[in-house]
C-alpha cells in the first residue's frame, strides 16, 4: 500500500475557488483533549439526560479499547488529544435567514442557499460548526406530522421516538469511530416522515467545519415509517487550514414495510479533513434505500454506506463517485448485508484520479445463510488522469446463501485518446475536453442530483480540472 | 512425530548450499506462527483442521516419474535433487527465488521438505516439440509430499511442460504440497499445465510462479480437483516488456472440498499483458474462495490486464467467495475485472430438459459448455484430453 502524503498543498487559490474562509466566534469552545470530564462537560452543556450522558462515556470506554483500523487509509497521523471536540457558535436557533450572523450568511451566500430555499426548498438546516443555527422548515411538512430537526432538538423534544432508534443501527461498539461519535456527537439532522407520507421536495442540511483543530461529530438519524418516501440531501464544504481536522459523522436510517429512502452526500470537506464516517441502513420488507455518495474533498475518506436487507423484496442501491487530487485518498465504497430471501442490491462506483491523487473502491457484498434467491451487482469504473495517479479496487464478495446471483465487474482506464481528439479536432481545448469527458464520465451520477447540486458539483469538477494537462 | 531436523538426514548426497537452505527454511517453519483468521490472505480459509506434526514420513526422496521420449541437446532434465548437485550454477541461484521460503509457513515447509519434482533447463533457442511430462503419484496417506518443479527456458525457448499430482480417494489423510518456479526468458514460448488430482483427503498447498522477461509468452494452466483442502497461488511477475501472461484455471469442488486460490498479475514494465480466467463449479457442500488482484506499477504504461472468475454454483448448499482487486498506478493502462457467482440459468435448463434429457445430463452438459471456452485455453493436446478425460470421469 502507498503511503498517504501528509504534506498537502492544496494551492493557495482555494480562498478565490470555493470563498470559504470566515473568522472564528464563538460562545462556547470545549477544551481540547478527550477524556470523561470533556464528556461530561458537552452533555451538561446541552441539558441532556442522564440515559445518554451514560451513553456517551461507555461509548467513550470502547473508543478507547477499540484498536485502530489496519486496513485502509494510514490514519496514523490523527491526534485525538489534539481536538476540540464541542463548539457552538451562537447561544440561539435562528428561525430565518434574516436572524443568521453576518459571517455566516456571508459564507453561505457563496454557496448560493438562500438562492436555493427561493426556488423550493423546505427547510434548510445549516450546520454552522457543531450545532444546527438555522433551520426552517416548511409549513405543509409539518401539517403532514413530518419532523426535521437537528439532532439535539429531537433528543430534547421527541424523546421517545429518539430513544427507541437511536444508536441501535450503529451501536457504539460497531467501530471505533462509531464509538468516538457516539460519545461526542453533537448537530446532525433528525427526520421522521409518519406512515405513508411522501416528501415531494428534498430535505436539505449544509454542513461546515470552520476552526482550526475542530472535530465534527454531527449523528443523523432517519426514520421511514411504513409506504413513506423521503429524499435527504447534505452538502459538506469547508475552507483551508493547516493542521489536520477530524470529520466522524454517523448516520442511521431505518426504512419500514414499502417506504423508500433516498441519501445524497456531496462531500467537500477542505484537504486536510480526515473524514471518517459510518452510514447504514435497515430496509425492511419492499423497502427501498439509495445512498448517492459523492466524494470530492477531505485529505482521506473512509466510508462505505451499507444497507442491510432484512426482509423479504427489500432492496439497496449504492451509486458512488470519489474524485482524489493531488495528496487525497478517497476510499469509499459500499456495503450489501443480505439477511432475507429475495433482495437485491447494486453497487456503482465511479472514481477518479489526478495530480497523484488515490481512488480505493472497497465493497462487501454479504448473504448471510437464508438470504437464498438473493441478487447483487457491482460495477466500478475508475478513470486515471495522469501516470502518478492510482486506483485500488477492492471487492469482498461473501455468500453463504443458496440459489443466488452475484457479478462484479470493474474497470480502470485512462482518457481515451479518440476522445479527446475527437473533442480537440471540434476546435476544443485539451483542457476543457478533459473535463467534458471527465463530466460525461460522472454523468449516471449526476443525473441523480437535483438541479442545482448538479450544476454545483459539475462546477467542482471543473475547478478541480483546471489546470490538469501538462 | 513431526517433521523435523532429523527427517532431513535421509535426504542424504545433496550439495552443501542446499542441506543449509532446507536447515534454513526448517528454522523459518519453525519460527513462523500458523497463519491468523486476522490475517487478510487467511480469513476465509480454515486449517484449523490441520496438524503438520501428523505427518513426518516423506515420499520420493529421489524424485517423480519423467515421460519424455528423446530431448534436443543441452536440455537439462533430471530429478530437482540430482540437478542440485550436478548443475548447482544453474539451480543455486534461482530455487526458491519466486517463491520465497518465509512467506508463510507452509513454503518454508516446502522449501525444507521438497523431495519429488523436477529440473528443467531448456537453452537458447532450443524447441522441444513433445511435451514433457512429470507424474508425481503419492502412494500412501499419512505421509508428506513435496515436489517442487524448477523451470528455466532460454531466450526464444519453446517447450510444454505438464505436472500431473495423483492420489488416490481412499488414502487416509496426508500432505501435499505441489509447486512450480517457471522462468521464462526472452521471447520463450512455455506451455505449462498443473493438474492437481491428490486424493480426497489430502491437504494441499500449491504455489505456480512464473517471471516473464522480454517479448515472452506463458500459458499456464491449473486444474484443481483433489484434496479436502487445497490452497493454490498462481503467480506471474512481467518484468520484461511485450510479456504476455496467460493464466486460466478451472476446478470443480464436491462433496466437503475445500478450494482457494490466490492469484496475483505483477505488471512490473509496461507493455505488458496478462490475461485471467478462473472458473469453476461447486456441487455438493463444497467451498470457494477466489481473491486475485492485479497490480500496475508505477512505470508500467501501456499495459494491459484482464481477470475474471466465474463461478458455477450446481447446489443449493455450496458457496463461492469471489474477491477481484486492483491495484492500479499508472493511467495508460487497460485494465477490467469481473466476478460472478451464480446458479445454473433456468431457462438453459428448461430448454434441455423440454427435450427429455434427464436433469442429471443436462446438468452435465451445462457444467461442460460453461467450462468450453477455458478448456480450448489449454496449451497443448495431451494436457487437453487428459483433464476433458478427467472431467469426464468426474461429472460422470
Amino acid at each position: 500500500m502507498a503511503t498517504v502524503p501528509k504534506q498537502i498543498d492544496v494551492g493557495t487559490d482555494y480562498k478565490e475557488k470555493y470563498g470559504f474562509f470566515v473568522p472564528e466566534d464563538y460562545i462556547f469552545k470545549a477544551k481540547r483533549g478527550l477524556n470523561p470530564e470533556i464528556v461530561k462537560e458537552i452533555s451538561f452543556m446541552k441539558k441532556e439526560p442522564e440515559w445518554m450522558l451514560n451513553m456517551r462515556l461507555k461509548s467513550l470506554e470502547i473508543f478507547r479499547k477499540k484498536p485502530m483500523p489496519t486496513w485502509g487509509a494510514d490514519l496514523s497521523v490523527i491526534d485525538f488529544e489534539n481536538i476540540f471536540y464541542y463548539l457552538k457558535a451562537s447561544d440561539k436557533q435562528s428561525t430565518s435567514w434574516e436572524d443568521l450572523p453576518p459571517d455566516i450568511k456571508k459564507t453561505y451566500d457563496r454557496l448560493g442557499v438562500p438562492e436555493a430555499e427561493r426556488k423550493f426548498l423546505a427547510g434548510v438546516s445549516a450546520q454552522y460548526e457543531s450545532e444546527v443555527v438555522y433551520h426552517s422548515l416548511h409549513e405543509e411538512l409539518s401539517k403532514k406530522g413530518v419532523i426535521f430537526t437537528d439532532t439535539d432538538s429531537a433528543l430534547r423534544d421527541h424523546p421517545e421516538l429518539f430513544k427507541e432508534y437511536f444508536g441501535t443501527i450503529i451501536p457504539p461498539g460497531d467501530n471505533k469511530f462509531a464509538a468516538l461519535n457516539t460519545a461526542v456527537w453533537s448537530g446532525g439532522s433528525f427526520i421522521y416522515v409518519p406512515k405513508g407520507v411522501r416528501v415531494d421536495i428534498p430535505l436539505q442540511a449544509y454542513f461546515r467545519i470552520n476552526a482550526e483543530n475542530m472535530g465534527q461529530f454531527e449523528r443523523t438519524l432517519i426514520i421511514c415509517d411504513e409506504g413513506s418516501f423521503v429524499h435527504y440531501i447534505e452538502g459538506c464544504t469547508a475552507p483551508i487550514y493547516t493542521t489536520d481536522s477530524l470529520h466522524s459523522a454517523v448516520v442511521e436510517i431505518i426504512v419500514k414495510t414499502d417506504a423508500r429512502c433516498r441519501y445524497t452526500t456531496i462531500q467537500n470537506w477542505s484537504t486536510n479533513v480526515f473524514n471518517l464516517v459510518t452510514k447504514r441502513a435497515l430496509a425492511y420488507q419492499d423497502a427501498t434505500m439509495e445512498w448517492v455518495d459523492g466524494n470530492l474533498g477531505s485529505q482521506i475518506t473512509m466510508k462505505y454506506p451499507s444497507v442491510y436487507l432484512m426482509e423479504p423484496g427489500a432492496k439497496g442501491d449504492v451509486l458512488s463517485v470519489a474524485f482524489a487530487g493531488k495528496g487525497q485518498h478517497q476510499d469509499a465504497g459500499g456495503k450489501m448485508i443480505h439477511v432475507a430471501p429475495n433482495t437485491t442490491s447494486t453497487i456503482t462506483s465511479k472514481s477518479i484520479s489526478k495530480g497523484g491523487g488515490r481512488t480505493s473502491y472497497r465493497g462487501h457484498i454479504k448473504m448471510y445463510p437464508g438470504a437464498n434467491n438473493s441478487k447483487s451487482f457491482v460495477k466500478c469504473d475508475a478513470l486515471l488522469l495522469d501516470d502518478e495517479s492510482r486506483s485500488d479496487t477492492y471487492p469482498y464478495n461473501d455468500v453463504d446463501a443458496e440459489n443466488v446471483t452475484l457479478g462484479h465487474e470493474a474497470t480502470v482506464s485512462k482518457v481515451s485518446d479518440e476522445q479527446l481528439f475527437y473533442l480537440m479536432s471540434r476546435g476544443i481545448t485539451r483542457s476543457e475536453a478533459e473535463t467534458m469527458i471527465v463530466n460525461g464520465f460522472i454523468e449516471p451520477f449526476t443525473k441523480e442530483l437535483p438541479l442545482e447540486y448538479a450544476v454545483e458539483l459539475n462546477r467542482l469538477i471543473q475547478l478541480e480540472m483546471e489546470g490538469s494537462v501538462g | 512425530m513431526p517433521l523435523t531436523l532429523e527427517s532431513l538426514d535421509v535426504l542424504q548426497g545433496e550439495p552443501d548450499w542446499l542441506g543449509e537452505r532446507r536447515r534454513g527454511a526448517l528454522a523459518t517453519y519453525e519460527r513462523l506462527p500458523n497463519p491468523s483468521k486476522t490475517d487478510e490472505e487467511w480469513r476465509r480459509t480454515d486449517i484449523s483442521g490441520l496438524n503438520t506434526a501428523q505427518f513426518s514420513e516423506l515420499e520420493h526422496k529421489n524424485g517423480s516419474r519423467l515421460d519424455v521420449s528423446s530431448l534436443p541437446r543441452g536440455v537439462i532434465l533430471e530429478p530437482l535433487r540430482v540437478a542440485a548437485e550436478k548443475h548447482a550454477q544453474l539451480v543455486e541461484p534461482l530455487l526458491f527465488s519466486l517463491i520465497k521460503s518465509d512467506r508463510d509457513r507452509f513454503t518454508a515447509l516446502h522449501a525444507a521438505f521438497f523431495t519429488g519434482g523436477t529440473f528443467l533447463y531448456v537453452p537458447d533457442g532450443v524447441e522441444i516439440k513433445e511435451p514433457i511430462v512429470a507424474q508425481h503419484a503419492s502412494h500412501a496417506g499419512g505421509t508428506a509430499f513435496l515436489p517442487h518443479t524448477l523451470i528455466v527456458a532460454g531466450r526464444g525457448a519453446r517447450f510444454h511442460y505438464l505436472d500431473e499430482y495423483i492420489g488416490q480417494d481412499d488414502e487416509p489423510a496426508a500432505y501435499r504440497s505441489g509447486s512450480a518456479e517457471i522462468f521464462v526468458g526472452e521471447g520463450a514460448e512455455v506451455g505449462y499445465v498443473a493438474v492437481q488430482k491428490w486424493g480426497r483427503n489430502a491437504w494441499h498447498f500449491g504455489d505456480q510462479r512464473a517471471r516473464l522477461g522480454k517479448d515472452s509468452k506463458l500459458r499456464l494452466f491449473s486444474v484443481t480437483l483433489g484434496g479436502r483442502f487445497s490452497k493454490t497461488r498462481v503467480e506471474g511477475s512481467l518484468v520484461g516488456q511485450g510479456a504476455d501472461a496467460e493464466l486460466k484455471s478451472i476446478y470443480l469442488a464436491s462433496g466437503k472440498q475445500f478450494f482457494d486460490f490466490h492469484t496475483l498479475q505483477d505488471h512490473q514494465v509496461g507493455n505488458t499483458r496478462s490475461d485471467l480466467l478462473f472458473k469453476g463449479a461447486l456441487q455438493d457442500t463444497a467451498r470457494t474462495v477466489y481473491a486475485g488482484l492485479i497490480r500496475i506499477e508505477k512505470g508500467a504504461a501501456r499495459s494491459d490486464a484482464y481477470q475474471a472468475n466465474r463461478n458455477l454454483v450446481l447446489s443449493d448448499h455450496a458457496k463461492a467467495t469471489s474477491i477481484p482487486m486492483l491495484e492500479i498506478d499508472n493511467n495508460d493502462v487497460r485494465c477490467t475485472h469481473g466476478a460472478t457467482v451464480g446458479p445454473v440459468d433456468p431457462q438453459q435448463m428448461f430448454y434441455l430438459r423440454s427435450r427429455g434429457i434427464p436433469e442429471q445430463t443436462a446438468k452435465r452438459m451445462l457444467v461442460q459448455g460453461f467450462f468450453g471456452d477455458v478448456l480450448d485455453r489449454i496449451p497443448f493436446d495431451h494436457a487437453r484430453s487428459l483433464i476433458e478425460a478427467e472431467l469426464e470421469k468426474r461429472l460422470g
